[in-house]
């Protein structure tokens, strides 16, 4: 009897004993085997053998059951139990497929549009940047809201002024973006280049992942001109190829040799290619730059100092930039209102995305209750037509907590999987929202798949599980309602009726509230896409000739430029051709907020200074090209050119506003800005209409335009062109490089896609909005839809009654709509009153939130109401087709 | 092994088995050495005479709450069934268990025995 072959014999885990299924199995298999053998031993048939052996064992899984309760404690019993239950919801919830289906795809859509919403939140609001020691840095910021610069930077005096008194702040680093033409690194181009000190990287806490960054050994003068790249540019551009150390490369006028590749970290302020040292920009060096107080064009960051905090920071500075503005009055103009901001970096960077991003969280966790209310709803309809069965269990003895239990597994397994089907989903989502995010916040680009995803989607689903089993009312034992008891057809009590319909406003108002944003948002877009802007869009179309300079001094360059527009007039289609330096909305915000000017004559009013004025430069035939008409005078010539009398045209509001009594051609004016110094006279010759060139919603504008060759600067083609536009580019590109081989050609497009791309961040912005309106109102429809049909199925009584008694069918349609309207009618009402106090609310924290207009908001309601309608047509038509005779017999 | 009196009936002139015998009548049979449960109920069966049947219902989680106490320890062997079975064997602490077990059920069958029978009056 003992154990003979050892080499078989396998000791079980002695120390805890515990077994698995398989040996609990084995165990019970080895008796019946000992049990058959013994028998037939005996003399029985096998077949009866076995027979006997099974029904001597008696019921196998109770055994089972009592070998494993054993070694388990009550705990994994009640697991077991609930294992039980949800397979039994399993089996159940296969019977209902519609349903399970139903609840499960809008559970997906709500948990997993939250999900990655969610997920980019997270990256870009909450994640810590990779810099070191970030929660010292700090970023400075000097605006003048007074005349709209938002940021106007900072000056050379200006920042020497910080860094002599400034005790809270350990370092300073600045930066400033210049464009540079990039030769030496495959086809010449013009890339944005980051210029700063030595202390910059320091401060910033950013390392090297190849060579060495940038340090105080390249200040000055006398530095040999050095350049890092940054990660994106090395990896996207160069292929991440090692060897590009030491290159000796060209900027523009100067050279440089790259010494290092840049860590992957958030560009900010702006997304440069290249960071190089101060030598390499002439600029830089300048004695403007170096002494001129208003000559504002450097980015300020700066490291706390050890125990120093942010606020202590911002109060040292901010009183330092008070006694600089006291003590340099002619620089800071009161008008300006001039400011400053201490921010922790992070906050900085995230500030533009915030904003938009609460919104989609915002409308996510709209979409989510409207998924919620509507699947409680399938769940409450479904538990009216089991509550016989609760009811049976009820009465005999099952608790309350049984019950729920029961419930609970169920709509766990609906809920888990949505949750499934949801992160299945938020993959995807995750994508489009990343990369509209990504508008808003280079940090978007960085959201990956991760955990956040996970452990969000699993929560929600657990919230919404939570929710649905607490959703039905269970039937009490002690005072049976008789209902389920006595009959098998569904009744609807008035409370469950009253639940349904609650449940179905609930997801009406939070549609209302959404697709009442989305309309809004869409009504700008159609605005700002229809605004008409003052220019011949379509036809023209728009070059970059970016210049190796700032300026063209060199009047062979100017020669060059005269010969390509001369050859680029001659080629079939181009009705006209013209030079200038700034291309609508594209360029917009390049050249600062303006400069200050006056006219012969012109008296500012009481307390007021001289207006600030845009500052463009255009060759002859530039208005023509465009589509800009000429309203007094004449346009310029090409004898208007550097030796004659200097000459200037003048937009229509600058006419009127210096000149609001009489003519202003032939009037003089000239530049009070510091910034050109003592700038003589000029003679107005013409008047043109008002364009915008900065704004995409078309305001006044006071513009001033110089010949380009009086002022020697160029770097944007505009050519007015027949037929198709973009055929020329190829031809016009070649015909550039032909004439001047380093000279890049960049960006052609028309002015109409100019516009268009952008006003891409308002229109993805209105697109990804009327999507989340779009499942809010495709769920909210099917919810209503599914309330009157349950309403009208579970009256089907009454209807046969209705219709026996001499009720007309069209009545009972109509019955039917009225209910549904009466549903929507609330639900609008509801969201309308809500929606407007949500938006009172938000409106203290977020700036620049304005209310939708009457017309939005009615389209939403029209839009709502008819849907609605159109979802109770079918139950209604059920209702007026009720069959009496079977109607009666159901009971 | 005796032969069942009556195989239409197998429970014909069986005992039930008293609460709380049964650990100490398994520990007592896996005295003579390891076993597998269908041996010890056989064991059980046959010791008794066919008088005493031990349930499988109840024989294996008795079996699986012996190991759990650490009177018994056991290992896979195969059987003479040419099956894989669970070999259970006493430990010392089931050894003093079933001591201990034994001297309660003899003080228990004297207790008993002298209230059924009243030992007459040795005066």
């Amino acid at each position: 009897m003992h154990p003979s072959d050892k080499s078989r014999a396998r000791p079980i885990d002695k120390a805890r004993g515990k077994p698995d299924e398989r040996e609990l199995d084995d165990e019970i298999r080895g008796h019946l085997a000992l049990s058959v053998k013994e028998r037939i031993e005996r003399g029985e048939d096998p077949e009866a053998a076995r027979l006997a052996a099974l029904r001597e064992f008696g019921y196998i899984p109770a055994a089972r059951d009592a070998m494993r309760r054993v070694w388990y404690s009550e705990w994994f019993d009640a697991t077991v139990a609930f294992g039980q239950e949800v397979r039994i919801a399993m089996r159940s919830l296969r019977r209902a497929k519609g349903l399970a289906a139903t609840v499960i795809i809008t559970l997906a859509l709500g948990i997993g549009a939250n999900a990655a919403i969610f997920s980019v939140v997270r990256a870009v609001l909450l994640r810590p940047l990779v810099n070191r020691g970030e929660d010292q840095l700090v970023y400075i910021r000097q605006s003048a809201p007074g005349i709209g610069a938002a940021n106007m930077t900072f000056s050379v005096p200006e920042i020497d002024d910080f860094k002599s008194s400034a005790t809270t702040i350990s370092a300073f680093g600045d930066f400033s973006t210049i464009d540079f033409t990039l030769i030496g690194l495959g086809e010449p181009r013009v890339v944005h280049a980051g210029v700063v000190s030595g202390t910059y990287f320091d401060v910033m806490g950013l390392r090297p992942i190849l060579g060495r960054l940038l340090n105080t050994s390249d200040d000055g003068a006398d530095a040999a001109g050095a350049a890092v790249l940054t990660y994106r540019f090395w990896n996207s551009s160069l292929n991440s190829d090692p060897s590009v150390i030491g290159k000796a490369i060209r900027l523009g006028p100067r050279t440089a040799t790259i010494v290092g590749v840049l860590e992957p970290s958030v560009p900010y302020p702006a997304d440069t290619e290249i960071i190089a040292n101060v030598v390499t920009s002439p600029h830089h060096l300048g004695a403007t730059m170096v002494t001129q107080r208003t000559h504002r064009m450097t980015e300020l960051f700066a490291r706390l100092a050890p125990g120093a905090s942010v606020e202590d920071a911002r109060a040292e500075l901010t009183s330092v930039h008070g006694t600089m503005m006291r003590d340099n009055p002619e620089s800071y103009s009161t008008r300006a209102e001039t400011t400053l901001s201490v921010t922790p970096l992070r906050d900085q960077i995230a500030a533009p995305a915030r904003t938009i991003l609460l919104v989609l969280l915002a409308a996510a966790g709209i979409v989510f209750v409207i998924a919620c209310s509507n699947v409680a709803n399938l769940i409450l309809a479904r538990s009216v037509r089991r509550e016989g069965e609760l009811a049976v269990r009820a009465a005999l003895g099952a608790s309350h907590g049984a019950l729920r239990r029961t419930l609970l597994a169920e709509s766990l397994v609906l809920c888990g999987a949505g949750a499934a089907l949801g992160l299945f989903l938020s993959g995807p989502l995750l994508d489009v929202v990343s990369r509209f995010a990504a508008k808003f916040s280079v940090r978007a680009l960085e959201v990956t798949v991760d955990s956040t995803l996970l452990w969000v989607g699993v929560s929600l689903a657990m919230a919404a599980a939570v929710l649905l089993a607490f959703v039905p009312r269970l039937p009490s034992p002690h005072a049976p309602t008789g209902l389920g008891l006595t009959s098998g057809s569904i009744r609807i009590t008035p409370g469950t009726n009253r639940r349904l319909r609650l449940f179905a406003m609930t997801q009406i108002a939070f549609s209302f509230v959404l697709l009442a944003g989305a309309a809004t948002l869409l009504a700008a877009l159609v605005a700002l896409q229809t605004a008409n802007t003052g220019y011949n869009m379509r036809q023209v179309l728009v070059f970059d000739l970016p210049t190796s300079g700032l300026s063209l001094k060199d009047p062979r360059e100017m020669e060059v430029y005269d010969e390509i527009t001369r050859r680029i007039d001659q080629l079939p289609g181009v009705e006209g051709v013209a030079l200038g330096i700034f291309v609508p909305w594209r360029d917009a915000g390049s050249l600062g907020p303006g400069f200050r000017f006056t006219g012969e004559g012109y008296v500012p009013a009481d307390g007021e200074e001289n207006p600030h004025g845009r500052l463009r430069v255009v060759s002859p035939g530039f208005f023509s090209v465009l589509g800009v008409p000429l309203i007094a005078g004449r346009d310029f010539t090409s004898e208007d050119r550097t030796g004659n009398e200097p000459v200037v045209i003048v937009s229509q509001s600058l006419a009127q506003r210096l000149f609001p009594n009489g003519e202003a051609v032939n009037r003089k004016l000239w530049w009070t800005d510091p910034y050109f110094a003592k700038d003589p006279p000029k003679r107005i010759v013409g008047v043109v209409a008002d364009v915008d060139d900065e704004n995409i919603v078309p305001g006044p504008a006071l513009t001033i335009y110089h010949p380009v060759r009086q002022v020697n600067v160029a770097g944007r083609l505009f050519m007015h062109v027949s037929g198709d536009p973009y055929a020329l580019v190829p031809t016009v590109t070649q015909l550039i490089r032909k004439m001047s081989a380093n000279q890049p050609v960049e960006r052609a497009a028309t002015l109409e896609d100019v516009r268009a791309e952008v006003l891409a961040p308002e229109r993805l912005h209105a697109f990804v909005i009327s999507g989340f309106a779009g499942i809010a109102l495709l769920i909210a429809v099917v919810g209503v839809a599914g309330v009157l049909a349950f309403s009208v199925s579970a009256r089907t009584r009454e209807f046969g009654v209705r219709l026996a008694v001499g009720s007309s069918p069209r009545r009972l349609l109509l019955r039917v709509l009225v209910e549904g309207g009466v549903i929507v009618a609330i639900g609008i009402g509801a969201g309308a009153v809500g929606g407007y106090g949500f938006a009172r609310l938000a409106g203290s924290y977020v700036e620049n939130l304005q209310l939708p207009g009457a017309l939005p908001v009615v389209g939403a309601a029209a839009v709502l109401i008819a849907a609605a309608l159109f979802a109770s047509l079918m139950p209604a038509a059920r209702a007026s087709h009720v069959d009496v005779l079977q109607a009666l017999r159901s009971e | 092994m005796a032969k069942n009196p009556d195989p239409k009936n197998p429970e014909n002139g069986r005992l039930e088995l008293l609460q709380g015998t049964l650990d100490m009548l398994i520990l007592r049979t896996l005295q003579w050495g390891p076993q597998h449960g269908h041996g010890i109920g056989q064991a059980i069966r046959a010791q008794s005479e066919d008088l005493l049947k031990v349930e499988t219902g109840s024989l294996y989680p008795a079996l699986h709450r012996l190991e759990k106490q650490g009177w018994l320890k056991s290992e896979w062997a195969i059987s003479e069934a040419n099956q894989r079975a669970k070999y259970y064997r006493l430990t010392a602490a089931g050894k003093a268990q079933l001591v201990r077990e034994q001297n309660r059920w003899s003080q228990l069958v004297h207790a008993i025995g002298r209230i059924m029978n009243p030992a007459p009056s040795k005066e």
